[in-house]
């Protein structure tokens, strides 16, 4: 993390935290509220595949598990909504804690296949359990955020504007501080060198537990905000689409840049949302994105940060 | 105990016989390549569309939709080899990358299949009509042919690999490249070979499972995450392996069905899984590492 780079992202922050004086329509805001929520998946899931090399496939399972989290304890359990987003963040440790008990001896295609299962596990329980989860329907009308009388929903979305702005600003900081810690590098370490890494004392089964409960807390944050800001809670969010969408973002940002996937998922929220509008896209901007990730990876595996970083002539990823 | 026991046996050897044909697809691909081909689910469900197509919609009756099917799979197949994971051969990260292509494609396969073909179901005639009778227990017709049909097909891919001289050019090029080039083997042929005889397996399946379920897009994705699971127990090295692990799980899975009903019995396979991983970490029946 260069000093330029710093400058840059808290050039953004300040940018983005004063969008909402400009944009003051809802839809607009609504964009750039799932964007942030993107971003957040997207940012943390960089921490276990870009900068822990981490195959990782059952990230967006996390997101899920927050989101279910929240629509549980405030549907069934009627817990007030501030308790139920964070929580989110707590179920999701536990799951990565769970799955960190395989995945932290396994080996190369192993690890894809196990947490890629885990996922669609969590979504065959989520269908099954119908009492609870409201099966393939899922949960509807979960109560909304309020400060005293105040509903956050009210001035075209204002307030959860700057909570998600805020999510996804303590995700990022949180992250970059991880990176350029001590246990950030004995991450990279063991990402391209496992061996080596391993030689010098660093224990590689140790590190992927760490960093699995590291990447999950927010994701599952972000998954309770979700629900709570959706006021739905559906089975997609376990399905392959979330999951291609939000791996691309990675890929198209930049794997182990932590700024480069917070851009893409800016980027891509708001090109499919603007292609969601346009007649007989529904479907299709799902295939633009996946084709976009697939010229990404043979032109620039780098990603996109990569691209700016040759043009600028400042080196390396973080 | 009697009157459900049969049934449920039948029943886990037609998701057995399912699953071993999808399975030894992957595992066919990984021991050649070292690509998981994640876009295997989307190809059995490409081949069941096409059969449909052909069948219903031009009306040229069953046997040419079958094969329609299983060459647009293969087809879709060299294509996704050719495009999206040749260009990558050789890359320090050929493994992941080719994980996040292979899923890319799927997700293009099935949202183009929604686009072309709409979310309507749709369904395959069965190859047989009428009942067998298995031990008192009455089955259909179809699906005693899945059972059969099955093992008839790993059988001729075993003998396939081992046996002719294209067959074993697969495994050559799997054990070591260089050495296969030297020996005059075309490797890059080869791997056009090993994906085209994948989507074929995946076509199979698509167009059998097309008759007993409803066509959806999402088709391929739940037959492909078992496959998944078979894959874990018994590991990616060995055709026999992967076999004998979709059998045992096709098994677990029906009678987990009988004993624990519906709704549990994805959990307690989930948790069988990591149980075996924890202590095999390359499967039940695996013995080489990824």
């Amino acid at each position: 993390m260069t000093r330029t780079q710093r400058l840059f992202a808290l050039a953004a922050l300040v940018l983005l935290a004063i969008v909402p004086f400009f944009v003051t329509d809802s839809y607009t805001r609504h964009v750039f509220i799932v964007a942030f929520i993107y971003a957040t998946v997207a940012v943390n899931w960089d921490l276990s595949l870009g900068l822990g090399g981490l195959f990782n496939f059952g990230h967006v399972a996390f997101f899920g598990i927050g989101v279910y989290t929240a629509a549980i304890l405030t549907t069934a359990l009627d817990v007030s909504p501030w308790i139920a987003i964070p929580a989110g963040g707590i179920t999701a440790a536990i799951a990565a804690l769970i799955i960190a008990l395989p995945v932290a001896k396994l080996q190369g295609i192993y690890v894809v296949l196990v947490t890629f299962a885990f996922g669609q596990l969590c979504l065959q329980i989520v269908l099954s359990q119908g009492d609870l989860t409201g099966g393939a329907e899922g949960l509807v009308r979960l109560p909304y955020l309020t400060i005293g009388d105040y509903k956050f929903i009210r001035d075209f979305k204002f307030a959860y504007y700057y909570l998600a702005l805020a999510i996804l600003a303590v995700s990022v900081i949180v992250l970059l501080l991880i990176a350029q810690s001590p246990f950030g590098k004995s991450l990279r370490a063991v990402r391209d060198n496992p061996d080596y890494a391993a030689s010098r004392g660093i224990s590689v089964a140790r590190q992927r537990v760490l960093v699995l409960v590291a990447s999950s807390v927010m994701t599952g944050v972000v998954g309770g905000f979700y629900a709570i800001y959706l006021r739905v809670a559906s089975p997609e969010v376990f399905g392959f689409s979330i999951a291609t969408l939000v791996v691309s973002m990675v890929l198209i940002g930049g794997a182990g840049s932590i700024i480069g996937p917070a851009i893409a998922a800016l980027a891509l929220t708001f090109a499919t949302e603007a292609m969601a509008g346009v007649r007989g896209m529904e479907e299709a901007r799902f295939i633009i994105v996946a084709v976009a990730m697939i010229v990404v990876l043979q032109v620039a595996p780098g990603g996109v940060v990569d691209i700016f970083g040759r043009l600028l002539g400042s080196g390396r990823k973080t | 105990m009697d009157g459900v026991l049969i049934p449920t046996l039948v029943s886990g050897l037609l998701l057995g016989s399912l699953y071993a044909l999808m399975a030894s697809g992957l595992s066919l691909i990984w021991t050649t390549l070292g690509v998981f081909n994640f876009a295997h689910g989307a190809l059995m469900t490409l081949g069941a569309y096409i059969a449909w197509t052909v069948t219903e919609q031009l009306g040229l009756g069953l046997a040419a939709g079958f094969v329609a099917g299983i060459g647009a799979a293969v087809i879709a197949g060299v294509v996704i080899e050719l495009l999206l994971v040749r260009p990558f051969y050789g890359s320090r990260n050929m493994m992941l990358i080719t994980v996040m292509t292979t899923l890319a494609a799927s997700t293009i396969i099935e949202r183009g299949i929604s686009v072309i073909w709409g979310p309507r179901l749709k369904q395959l005639p069965r190859v047989i009509d009428g009942q067998v009778n298995i031990l008192g227990a009455p089955v259909s017709a179809h699906e005693t042919l899945i059972i059969v049909l099955a093992p008839a097909v790993l059988l001729a891919l075993w003998w396939y690999t081992g046996r002719t001289r294209s067959g074993r050019s697969l495994r050559a090029v799997g054990q070591n490249q260089d050495s296969a080039a030297l020996i005059g083997i075309d490797v890059p042929r080869t791997f056009s070979l090993a994906f085209g005889l994948s989507a074929a397996l995946a076509g199979v399946t698509g167009v059998l499972l097309g008759s007993i379920r409803f066509i959806t897009p999402g088709l391929g994705a739940d037959p492909l995450v078992n496959a998944m699971i078979v894959v874990i127990f018994g590991g990616l090295g060995s055709l026999g392996a992967t076999a004998g692990a979709a059998y045992v799980i096709g098994m677990m899975e029906a009678l987990l069905v009988l004993w624990l009903g519906l709704y549990w019995t994805p959990s307690v396979l989930f948790v069988a899984l990591i149980a075996v991983l924890v202590f095999r970490p390359n499967g039940l029946f695996g013995k080489v590492s990824a």
